[in-house]
């Protein structure tokens, strides 16, 4: 199971949080095309290498973060909560 | 007794939100993660933004709070319930339902953290007793009938050595 | 016990305690430290089972935890490995796979038809016709191979426990020992895990000497404060060193699982003795060296009274010095390493005869003992990534390199002797502990509740490791007949010929085709022999075939562990003592025990409609929300206004995912200038607490919102019916009168004394209504008071199932009952509430373009013309007259109010006008017709009585 460094608690056990997957920019809703919409709800990249994705600190701090994720290797690195600054973090061990 | 499990409320408890730059987080104070006793209240930093206060003064202590800016209190006495597992195989009782780690250098002596316990989320504080290890877990006061059966079970490995 | 050896020195049994045992219901006796096939060949038993495909006789090959056929049946536990599992008192043991009786196989004819059952057999014979399968696969079950599972044995205890050592040793073995004591030596929090029931590995079936060494490192690693988990083994490893650890030894419990976070792995599984291939290697009294050396000095008992033994290493050449201690004639030793091969072997009824060699010589023998090699459990590095490279110097595969918390030692990596292997084992946990305290310094330093104790990060040690030689050892892996490679699935090195033949010439392909390596071995005694016979099949180099990788579990491990305890979390109000006292039935909703009803819930719903009723909702979810912003999340969430509720007000609304899907529903209540209390669903509770943390903290970061669950802190009852009114009148202080406290207004005073308590007038049985939220301390002292106080306006308790037949009534839909996952908001036809006026509100674009397409289904109540049908849940609706679906029952009950059936469906929208007549499947092929109402309502669509 996936160490998660939380940029608050520090890592954690991946089943300790919940995933929410790839971030995706929300679009202006009364703007934007079904395309738009659809493209945010639907579409992923699923890269083969770093992804920036939502995780839900959900037992721990009840924070939302992002995290970079390799999808091959499985490192995981720069954890941002939002609206801060990515930097030297307290989640790294690795 | 290697590890007893002991259900305490009714128990006063409050839960406070505050921003940093608020006075009533100022007043509080103490590292996220962190547990002290002041008078007959044990004040509990659970989160960066929230702070439990449990004991017969919490209400009193709540009460005398700024809550001037962005900080609420909730009173969360019955919402929530209170558990003490107690004794030298405490922590081994919890490791068996709980992912966290009991060891020392982790989770010192007035440590605090929220974690999954048989599928319950709680908010657990080493609070140690005379010198006894000791753990207080707050969760959710529908889970009771549930929740002290099952550390009741996961307990009774140690009671024989008692 | 005839062929039991005087007592040695060297064995583990404690011939003071006799254990009597069954075999086939024959009596017999062993002692204590006997494992069942130890006890079997001590009286004279060398069958101990029929082989998977040929039921052909087999016997122990390797006497350890691998061994392919011994596996038996013990009382209700099939599936037992007789090699490994200790003896106990009274064991009844049988032999599995047998019909009628071990020494009379009805199924051995396989044999016979054996060139039908080649490799692929079952996938090719069986394929079509597909409508025969039922058929093949019921007699298909009588020839499969396993124990019998006796469905009524009782549940026995199993358990877990998560740990968190600093160094996990796997195997203990001399280097995985000496490895564990260097690292708890170094300060090391050490966890030693060892697949038998003994630490030692090798050097408990070695000399005097070793066994000594074996007995002082196992002391040493216990001063050290290692601890030792025997009968354990490592099943598997998982990212950043997530060790699943099953334990059979754990007093009380028949096996734990163990899940590890180890900051460093070290893997010292040893080496496997590879079987040899040829004809007849399967025959009973074809053992490898290390099971006639293990027979001898652990359990005492003598293999044979005449061997052949076939060597090309120091383990052949031991087993011969173990053999003539025990008084077993050796009547050849071929030497492998000056040119001399067995060519292969034929039997009697019962076990080998005689042996061919390749100058023409045949001799007598019964037993023949191999040592021609060894295979690399490389499993567990393999899990870590690392990909094994064969190196035919040393006639085996080692490991190539794994992440830097993942360590190998001992005879996975090279040979030596006994010190060189101490030596390295040192070194290896040395270094594991100093890789540890690195990581654990930085677990430490990122935990936010353990800032104070940390000192300077140590450094990182570099692997300064000397390495160990690999010493030369021939290649043998089939002499030049065929014999079979995977004892446990029944695969010959001729099976695999003909699959390579037919074109499967890659190993994974191989292995999936022949199910070679896939038996409950894992391939341990096989994978490097299909690979060899392969590589010769083919005419490639085994380096080229490369090997299969080798998954999770390293050994199997029992469903009950994987379970552990069967903690499934429940929750109950302060009240659901009294309802299951007091006649209710429970039922479990989500995680809620609740009461179902109290006998008659057709009772419960007219006394609603006559009188007043109780019911405990206290699961409803309730947020308290809190701060100068709520209004506008409010707005945010919800698809209707909520900028304007006055303090008092209480609003439904309904909650739509992004993709305009409905997610949750429920009321909100103004309770003061910036205090609010919503209520979600009972199942919704902790998935909006979520959402509502996700917009708050990811979407709107700047808005001031604070909220707390309080679910349980409020026990929640609601009041229905004519004399709600006065019900409620009597036990509080608070204006009840219409026009002070009207449809829809939330108030807050005292209830039976009891101060905080919360009303709101809402109705969704359709009744007058209040509904309480009084702190949960006094919620069972509240409940029983409006239950005295109300005797005489003939207040009752109702259950879940006379709500649900009230809200029926009253066409009220239920987010995941009347809607699913496809169902977008304007699915529930309340348009009214879907406000495309409002700048942004969560699942708004989806709805507006729903709305505008108007491609939906809507929700409609419909009633059977057949008022006494009541159609089933889900029941399809038909276009008439054809098998065209056009929507579906959502709902459906009988109706006590009206006396007869009523439903709320999704239909096509060209079938939702009222008086449309609707065609209904039942389950049992019947088709009804419905009638679609005007309105949801089956029951005063008017409302009336609610506002009243």
């Amino acid at each position: 199971m996936l160490l998660v460094p939380c940029p608050n608690c520090g890592p954690r056990n991946a089943a300790d949080l919940s995933y929410n997957g790839e971030s995706h920019a929300r679009p202006d809703p009364t703007t934007c095309t079904p395309e738009d919409w659809r493209t945010y709800l639907y579409l992923r990249d699923n890269p083969s290498g770093w992804l920036r994705e939502s995780w839900y600190c959900s037992s721990g701090c009840r924070k939302h973060f992002t995290i970079e994720r390799h999808t091959l290797t499985g490192e995981l690195r720069t954890p941002i909560l939002p609206g801060s600054k990515p930097g030297a973090t307290k989640g790294e061990t690795k | 007794m290697a590890s007893s499990v002991s259900h305490l409320d009714p128990m006063p408890k409050v839960s406070i939100r505050a921003a940093d730059d608020t006075v009533a987080a100022q007043a509080l104070g103490l590292a996220f993660g962190s547990a002290e006793q002041r008078d007959d209240t044990l004040v509990v930093r659970i989160r960066p933004d929230e702070w439990i206060l449990l004991g017969t003064g919490a209400l009193a202590l709540a009460a005398e709070l700024d809550l001037s800016g962005y900080a609420s209190t909730v009173d969360i006495t019955h919402a929530r319930h209170v558990i003490r597992v107690t004794g030298t195989h405490a922590a081994d009782t919890l490791a068996k339902l709980c992912s966290a780690d009991f060891d020392e250098a982790m989770t010192p002596n007035g440590a605090a953290w929220g974690n999954s316990i048989a599928g319950v989320t709680c908010d657990i504080v080493r609070d140690d007793h005379g010198g006894e290890r000791s753990y207080l877990l707050l969760f959710d006061g529908s889970f009771v009938a549930y929740f002290l059966g099952v550390l009741e079970d996961a307990a009774g490995e140690f009671s024989s050595d008692s | 016990m005839s062929h039991r050896l005087p007592a040695s020195e060297g064995e583990v049994l404690d011939r003071t305690k006799t254990l009597p045992f069954t075999w086939n219901g024959k009596k017999l006796e062993g002692f204590e430290g006997d494992t069942i096939t130890s006890a079997l060949m001590a009286n004279g038993h060398h069958i101990i089972s029929r082989s998977m495909k040929y039921h052909r006789r087999r016997g122990a090959l390797t006497a350890d935890y691998w061994d392919p056929n011994t596996t038996v049946q013990v009382g209700d536990e099939p599936n037992v490995r007789a090699s490994h599992r200790k003896l106990e008192a009274g064991m009844q043991v049988s032999a599995q796979n047998v019909w009628p009786s071990l020494t009379f196989d009805i199924k051995a004819a396989n044999r016979l038809v054996g060139r039908f059952l080649t490799a692929g057999f079952y996938y090719k014979t069986f394929m079509k016709p597909a409508a025969l399968w039922p058929t093949y696969e019921h007699v298909l079950a009588r020839f499969a191979p396993g124990g019998e599972v006796d469905l009524d044995t009782p549940h026995g205890r199993y358990d877990k426990r998560f740990a968190h050592p600093d160094v996990v040793v796997a195997g203990g073995g001399p280097a995985g020992l000496s490895a564990a004591i260097a690292a708890a030596e170094a300060g090391a929090s050490v966890m030693l895990v060892e697949h038998e029931h003994r630490v030692g590995g090798h050097l408990l079936w070695g000399t005097e000497q070793d066994r000594a060494r074996a007995a002082e490192l196992a002391a040493a690693a216990r001063t050290a404060g290692v601890e030792i988990l025997t009968n354990a083994t490592v099943t598997g490893r998982y990212e950043d060193n997530w060790v699943a650890i099953s334990e059979r030894s754990h007093p009380g419990v028949i096996e734990r699982l163990i899940k590890a976070r180890a900051k460093t792995l070290i893997v010292a599984a040893g080496t496997i003795e590879r079987p040899y291939v040829f004809e007849g290697n399967d025959l009973p009294g074809v053992m490898t060296s290390g099971a006639v050396r293990r027979l001898i000095t652990m359990y005492g008992v003598k293999p044979g009274t005449q061997a052949v033994v076939f060597s090309a290493n120091e383990s052949g050449d031991a087993a011969i010095d173990d053999l003539r201690r025990a008084g077993v004639s050796i009547a050849r030793v071929v030497d492998a390493l000056t040119g001399e091969r067995i060519v292969s072997a034929t039997g009697s009824k019962s076990r080998v005869k005689e042996v061919l060699l390749d100058d023409g010589a045949k001799i007598t023998c019964d037993l023949l003992v191999t040592a021609v090699g060894w295979t690399t459990p490389t499993s567990l590095l393999n899990m870590a990534g690392d990909r094994p490279v064969y190196d035919a110097n040393a006639a085996r595969f080692f490991p190539a390199g794994a992440p830097d918390n993942v360590l190998a030692t001992g005879g996975m990596i090279g040979d030596g002797a006994l010190d060189d292997l101490l030596e390295h084992g040192r070194s290896t946990g040395e270094l594991a502990a100093g890789r540890a305290a690195v990581v654990r310094h930085r677990l430490q330093a990122a935990t936010a509740r353990a800032e104070a104790v940390n000192g300077p990060e140590p450094a990182y040690p570099p692997d300064e490791r000397v390495p160990l030689d690999r010493w030369p050892h021939p290649e043998l892996f089939r002499a030049v007949t065929h014999g079979i490679v995977d004892y446990s699935e029944d695969v010959s090195s001729k099976d695999l010929y003909s699959a390579a033949a037919e074109g499967f010439d890659s190993v994974e392909l191989i292995k999936r085709f022949t199910t070679a390596t896939m038996g409950p071995s894992q391939g341990k005694l096989e994978t490097v022999n299909t690979v060899a016979v392969l590589a010769q099949a083919k005419g490639d180099s085994i380096a080229d075939v490369g090997t299969t990788v080798w998954r999770p579990p390293y050994a199997p491990i029992s469903l009950g562990a994987l379970a552990g305890r069967i903690n499934e979390p429940t929750r109950r109000s302060v009240i659901q003592p009294w309802h299951e006292a007091n006649g209710a039935t429970p039922i479990l909703a989500g995680q809620w025990v609740r009461p179902d009803h109290y006998g008659d819930p057709a009772a419960e719903v007219r006394n609603c409609r006559e009188n007043v009723g109780i019911i405990d909702v206290t699961p409803l979810g309730k947020l308290d929300l809190q701060g100068p912003d709520v209004p506008k999340l409010l707005s945010l969430l919800y698809t209707n206004k909520w900028m304007q509720l006055p303090i008092g007000g209480v609003r439904y609304g309904i909650m739509c995912a992004e993709d305009g899907v409905v997610l949750d529903d429920g009321v909100t209540a103004r309770l003061g200038e910036e205090h609010y209390l919503m209520t979600t669903t009972s199942s919704g509770a902790a998935r909006i607490w979520s959402w509502i943390e996700m917009w708050l903290q990811t979407e709107r970061p700047e808005w001031r919102v604070h909220v707390t669950p309080l679910t349980t802190g409020l026990t929640s009852i609601n009041i229905a019916g004519p004399n709600a009114r006065a019900l409620l009148g009597r036990l509080t202080d608070i204006d009840l009168d219409n026009d002070a406290f009207p449809y829809m207004q939330v108030r807050q005073g005292t209830i039976a004394g009891v101060d905080g308590c919360i009303a709101w007038r809402i109705g969704f049985t359709g009744e007058l209504s209040y509904e309480i939220h009084v702190p949960s301390g006094h919620g069972l002292a509240i409940w029983e008071r409006l239950l005295a106080d109300g005797d005489d306006l003939g207040v009752k308790p109702f259950g879940l199932e006379a709500q649900r037949i009230m809200r029926l009534e009253k066409g009220h839909f239920i987010v995941g009952q009347d809607t699913d996952g496809l169902s977008k908001a304007p699915v529930t036809g309340l348009d009214s509430l879907l406000r495309l006026d409002k700048d942004d509100w969560a699942g708004m674009p989806e709805v507006r373009w729903s709305l505008e397409s108007r491609d939906h289904p809507v929700l409609v109540a419909c009633q059977p013309d057949d008022g006494t049908v009541v159609p089933e849940e889900a029941a399809q609706i038909l276009r008439s007259g054809t098998n065209e679906i056009v929507g579906r029952i959502t709902s459906s009950r009988m109706s006590p109010t009206l006396e007869r059936s009523i439903c709320l469906a999704q239909v096509d929208r060209a079938f939702a006008d009222a008086g449309t007549s609707l065609e209904i499947l039942l389950v049992d092929g019947r088709r009804i017709t419905a009638t679609v109402n005007e309105h949801h309502a089956h029951f005063d669509p008017e409302g009336e009585r609610l506002r009243g």
